[in-house]
C-alpha cells in the first residue's frame, strides 16, 4: 500500500518538493525499522514494494512467468543485505528497480550467450518501412499486441529487443556484456526487428 | 518514421500502459517476507514484539501472547515460524485466515 502523504504534504500531481520529502522521511523511518529488524517494517516493506518490482520483472521477462518469482525473491534478498548500502539520493523504489534490472539484464545476457541464442531459421530480410505506430496511440492495445508478439519471438530475438529498447541499452553496450561482437549484436536485432514487424503487420 | 524511432516509441508507450501495473501475487508477498524475515533472523535475534509493539504497530493474537513472556529471547523469536497462517498464506492465493495484524493477512488485501 502506498505511503499516505499528510495533509501539509499532499499534491495532486504527487510530484511536489514538500511530498518527496515527506515521502523520502517515510523511506528513511521505515528502513531504518528493517534494519533494526523489526519484523511489522519488514512486512510493510513487502507490502509496498513486491507490487512495482513484481511488474517490472514480469513485463521484461514475459512470457517466461516461470522465473519471475525466483527473480523477485532474489532482488528482495540482495536488497535486503544492501538495505545499510541506500543512500536516498533516488527514490527506494527506484533503488530495488535498479536492483532488478541488474537480475534482468542477467537474464537477457545468458539468452544472448547460449550456443542457440542466434538462430538463423528467421528470414534475414527486412523491409525499408517500420510498422506504422497507429496502433501504438491507444497505449493499452499496443501493450497486449507488443506482449502477445514478443511471447512469439524466438527468445534471443525477445532479449535483445528488450535489452535495446525497453532497457535502452546501446548494442555496443549489449556486445561488450555478452562478449559478441557489435556488428553479431546489430545482425540479431536487425533479424528480432524483421520478425516483430511481420508478426506486428499480420496480427 | 524509421524502425529505431518505431521500437523506443513503443517501449515507452507500452511502459507506461496501464495495464502494465502488474500486482504481486499474495503467495508470493508471504513468501518474500518470509524469507525476509528468516534472513534476518539467521544473523542475531529479531527486534523483540515487546518493542515493536511499543513504537506503535500492532501484533496479532499470537505474537500478543509472544511479547508479554519476560525472556527478551523469547519475544525475539518468530512465532510465525510455526504458524498456520505463513504456512497457508505461502501455498494459496485467498486462504481462509483472518487474524487481525496478521502480515499474511494482510497481503490477501486487493
Amino acid at each position: 500500500m502506498p505511503p499516505e502523504p499528510s495533509p501539509a504534504a499532499e499534491s495532486p500531481s504527487g510530484t511536489s518538493r514538500p511530498y518527496a520529502l515527506a515521502l523520502a522521511a517515510d523511506e528513511q523511518t521505515l528502513i531504518a525499522a528493517v534494519l533494526q529488524k523489526d519484523r511489522k517494517a519488514a512486512a510493510e516493506f513487502v507490502d509496498r514494494y513486491a507490487d512495482p518490482v513484481y511488474g517490472y520483472v514480469s513485463r521484461r521477462l514475459a512470457p517466461r512467468a516461470d522465473l519471475v518469482e525466483d527473480v523477485v525473491q532474489e532482488v528482495f534478498l540482495i536488497a535486503l543485505q544492501k538495505l545499510d548500502t541506500f543512500t536516498g539520493q533516488s527514490s527506494l523504489v527506484g533503488w530495488l528497480i535498479g536492483i532488478a534490472r541488474h537480475k534482468v539484464e542477467d537474464f537477457y545476457r545468458s539468452q544472448l550467450r547460449a550456443p542457440d541464442g542466434f538462430p538463423d531459421d528467421v528470414a534475414d530480410a527486412i523491409s525499408s518501412g517500420a510498422p506504422h505506430l497507429d496502433d501504438v496511440i491507444d497505449a493499452a492495445r499496443a501493450h497486449s499486441k507488443t506482449r502477445r508478439i514478443l511471447e512469439q519471438l524466438p527468445v534471443a530475438y525477445r532479449a535483445a529487443l528488450l535489452w535495446r529498447y525497453w532497457e535502452k541499452r546501446s548494442s555496443k553496450e549489449m556486445a561488450a556484456s555478452t562478449g559478441k561482437t557489435e556488428k553479431a549484436i546489430e545482425r540479431l536485432l536487425a533479424r528480432a526487428r524483421a520478425s516483430f514487424k511481420r508478426l506486428w503487420e499480420t496480427s | 518514421m524509421d524502425e529505431e524511432r518505431f521500437f523506443t516509441m513503443l517501449a515507452e508507450t507500452t511502459d507506461a500502459a496501464p495495464e502494465t501495473a502488474e500486482r504481486a501475487p499474495s503467495r508470493l508477498k508471504s513468501q518474500l517476507y518470509s524469507a525476509m524475515v528468516t534472513e534476518q533472523a539467521a544473523s542475531g535475534p529479531l527486534r523483540s514484539l515487546r518493542d515493536t509493539k511499543a513504537e506503535g504497530r500492532p501484533l496479532c493474537v499470537f505474537e500478543n501472547v509472544v511479547q508479554v513472556v519476560p525472556n527478551e529471547r523469547i519475544t525475539s523469536m518468530n512465532p510465525c515460524r510455526i504458524c498456520h497462517a505463513r504456512i497457508l498464506a505461502e501455498q494459496f492465493e485467498s486462504p481462509p485466515i483472518y487474524w487481525p495484524h496478521c502480515p499474511y493477512v494482510h497481503f490477501q488485501r486487493r
